[in-house]
């Protein structure tokens, strides 16, 4: 292998790439289908199921390709101003078609305040969060933002039985802390943390918080910028 | 959220083209509009059908694919119609792509869509965003109006009433007023704009919109600083390349410059306009192979682009021909077919352009000339010669790359005389004259180029060191290379009257006296005539 000089990483990440790209199709045509089978399909949980599913490799893929350039230092935060509630709203919609299916309610209590983030990478966090919140909540997701301590702090509350207690904790991952034997790596974790720390402001920078609580008693996922 | 004009439909009064290939896309995007209330809505799946549609109607919203198969994609579309101005600033233009990051799309140097939208889009998406868009695009309509009709003050007070009412979209009307104030050459309110933004946050924008107004108030060396800074963070960050290679240029760092556009070509290899800066650059900084790399991709870019141009394949042409010159191994002959090659394409692709014809066969003599192929090179020579016999309205270019011919094919009088005349006519053009001037000076391919510019700075520096007899060694060795060099010619000169003075020999002014016969009908224009007189005086003064 080495002989051929392959860049394994390299060869690795186009082919996440292609994957990712896949998915997508396959994505937008469920959302195809939903629409055009709307009465037959809307509540069928093995549809469900096929779109949460895609929608969480998908998730992994993206995750996988900015880990990749995280590593190769190719990932940088270009952060911008934005007006919160329209994010989180706007954010929300690409998910109404699978929440409205599973008959998740889910709702956005956000202050009329601007932030400075990424608005791809937080996109990215968010999608992963909220899949997971789908898959632990029991029938309500929350959507938070607000000013806290000078930080903007989003989160993702849901009425599910909660993190367990080896994975609520404060701050930032590393890399090493990833558990590749249980089935659980806390990738998207791994990654959530990575997107926040490349936010930073002067001698601040993000972290993420996991905790139970919230308006619902359930977890309660938050990303804390400067 | 109650609105009072919540029965009010935006997307109702607007007109809406979507371009995309696949017919399915086109008809569900068009579903997923009209559910959300729109209603002139048109669909075509290429990008000659979108300009054509542009060209006689008014679109609101353009949705546009990226991939769209073979020929233009998406990029070349906006490309075209901001170019041509068939698509006005108030409207909007969203790129639909497959691709979460936007690297395939990213690092055009101009016209960036207004949003990106990332495939799968459903309805409830697309309402949200085009919803937010829409709202966006007429609150500030009022502002983009004037700017259309180029009333940037107007625009200007606009954008500032607007501001403290409209907190959502500071971030656009802040980077508007600073483009505005840019435009207008108010400097310093284009710098406050900025510092304003970045005393608040430091904001990458921000400090790129700062740098270009540095560069603009040629404070160089704090420009060049901030974007080296800039893009230590954000190594993807496209028009802080651009910006450098500038301010570095602009520094006389022409070396340093070329590097920074090499990188970022590197990041992003599809803009055009920046491989046709890189090429330019290496090719007067005499790196032919980069050079002619870089035009090869411009070139093949141009294949779809509004800013494709047959001067490109001249350029190519040209290039590939300085180093084919005198290799006739099969590098270089796979180089001079290659140059022909390309120069019978820009004949046809270019069909009907004034001279076409016959600035390709101004190159094509040279190549044969390189490859030995001397007989060819005569018969190519013979019949450009009688379409150039009025020397008096040929253009700047095409007579500078006769001459270059010229000199090839041992023309030389027939080539000075006409750079002579040349230098009369473009005497107030400066970029031509030194263009006149480097060629009077170093008629000879691009290797001796190097070798001869090699040895005048070895030479300068040892006559710096005081080490006479050497300079004058060098300079000489110089001077069988490129015999006519001006300044080579008289830099000698200096060093041998300077050795008279410490060793009075006749001898060393006879040689001064020949540099100087070579210099006779150097053109009054030519940055070293002042310098060639004023020696002569000296000289004449020396040997009475």
């Amino acid at each position: 292998m080495n002989d051929q000089n392959i860049d394994f990483s390299m060869v690795l990440a186009s082919a996440v790439h292609d994957m990712k790209n896949s998915l997508g199709m396959l994505l937008n045509s469920l959302d195809e289908l939903r629409s055009e089978h709307e009465e037959s399909l809307g509540e069928s949980s093995r549809f469900n199921t096929l779109q949460y599913e895609a929608e969480r490799m998908h998730n992994d893929l993206v995750q996988l390709l900015g880990i990749y350039r995280l590593g190769e230092n190719n990932l940088s935060a270009h952060i911008e101003e934005h007006f919160v509630p329209d994010f989180l709203t706007e954010h929300l919609a690409r998910h109404t078609p699978l929440l409205q299916g599973l008959g998740i309610e889910v709702s956005v209590e956000a202050e009329d305040i601007n932030g400075f983030f990424d608005e791809d990478l937080l996109t990215g966090v968010l999608n992963n969060t909220i899949n997971n919140a789908i898959r632990y909540t029991r029938s309500k997701i929350l959507l938070t933002a607000g000013e806290r301590d000078g930080y903007l702090v989003i989160g993702v509350e849901d009425d599910g039985k909660g993190y367990p207690e080896s994975m609520q904790h404060t701050g930032t991952l590393n890399f090493k802390s990833l558990d590749f034997k249980s089935g659980s790596t806390s990738l998207g974790l791994f990654f959530a943390s990575s997107v926040a720390k490349l936010h930073s402001e002067g001698d601040r920078s993000g972290s993420i918080k996991l905790h139970n609580g919230g308006s619902f008693g359930g977890g309660v996922f938050e990303i804390w910028l400067p | 959220m109650t609105d009072s004009k919540a029965d009010f439909n935006p997307f109702g009064k607007l007109t809406y083209l979507v371009i995309d290939d696949f017919e399915n896309f086109r008809l569900s995007m068009r579903q997923m509009l009209r559910s959300c209330g729109a209603d002139n809505i048109e669909l075509v799946s290429n990008a000659n059908q979108a300009i054509q549609y542009c060209t006689y109607n008014h679109v609101d919203v353009v949705l546009c694919d990226f991939n769209l198969g073979e020929g233009k994609n998406g990029q070349h579309i906006l490309e075209e119609l901001r170019h041509k101005k068939l698509l006005k600033r108030s409207s909007l233009f969203l790129m639909v792509t497959a691709e979460t990051s936007k690297e395939m799309v990213m690092g055009a140097r101009e016209y960036q869509p207004d949003a990106y939208l990332t495939k799968p889009i459903n309805r409830a998406m697309l309402e949200k965003r085009l919803g937010a868009l829409i709202s966006q695009r007429n609150v500030l309509m009022p502002i983009n109006r004037e700017i259309d009709r180029e009333n940037y003050p107007e625009a200007i007070s606009l954008c500032l009433q607007a501001l403290p009412r409209q907190p959502r979209y500071k971030t656009w009307l802040m980077k508007t007023l600073g483009d505005l104030y840019f435009q207008l050459g108010d400097l310093a309110h284009a710098l406050k704009i900025y510092d304003d933004v970045l005393a608040q946050r430091e904001l990458s924008w921000a400090k790129l919109g700062r740098c270009k107004v540095l560069l603009a108030k040629r404070s160089l060396d704090e420009a060049v600083d901030g974007l080296r800074d800039l893009l230590a963070k954000h190594p993807d960050y496209m028009e802080a390349y651009d910006l450098l290679a500038e301010g570095l240029e602009r520094q006389g760092r022409p070396t340093q410059a070329q590097q920074v556009l090499e990188k970022a070509a590197e990041h992003s290899p599809n803009a055009l306009l920046r491989q046709k800066h890189l090429a330019e650059l290496a090719g007067s900084n005499q790196d032919m192979d980069t050079a002619s790399d870089a035009w090869r991709r411009t070139v093949e870019l141009g294949t779809h682009s509004i800013h494709d141009n047959s001067e490109h394949y001249l350029a190519l042409g040209q290039t590939l021909s300085d180093l084919s010159e005198g290799d006739l191994e099969e590098e270089g002959a796979a180089r001079a077919k290659e140059a022909l090659a390309v120069l019978k394409k820009m004949e046809k692709r270019f069909d009907g352009e004034e001279d076409i014809g016959l600035r390709s066969r101004i190159v094509q003599c040279r190549v044969y000339a390189g490859q030995g192929q001397d007989r060819q090179a005569a018969k190519v020579l013979e019949s450009i010669r009688p379409e150039l016999q009025d020397t008096a309205t040929l253009n700047a270019q095409t007579g500078l790359d006769y001459a270059k011919t010229l000199f090839r094919m041992g023309q030389e009088t027939e080539a000075k005389q006409l750079l002579g005349e040349m230098s009369e006519r473009f005497s107030d053009d400066p970029d031509i004259l030194q263009k006149i001037e480097s060629l009077l000076d170093e008629p000879v391919g691009f290797r001796q180029k190097i070798k001869a510019r090699t040895l005048n700075r070895d030479g300068i520096r040892s006559f710096e060191s005081g080490n006479l007899q050497e300079a004058a060694e060098i300079f000489s060795k110089a001077l069988e290379i490129v015999p006519d060099h001006a300044s080579l010619n008289l830099n000698l000169v200096q060093v041998l009257m300077k050795e008279y003075g410490n060793n009075p020999d006749s001898d060393l002014l006879r040689r001064c006296q020949s540099c100087l016969a070579r210099l006779t009908g150097l053109p009054e224009q030519h940055r070293q005539h002042r310098r060639y007189i004023a020696l002569q005086r000296k000289l004449k003064g020396l040997m009475e």
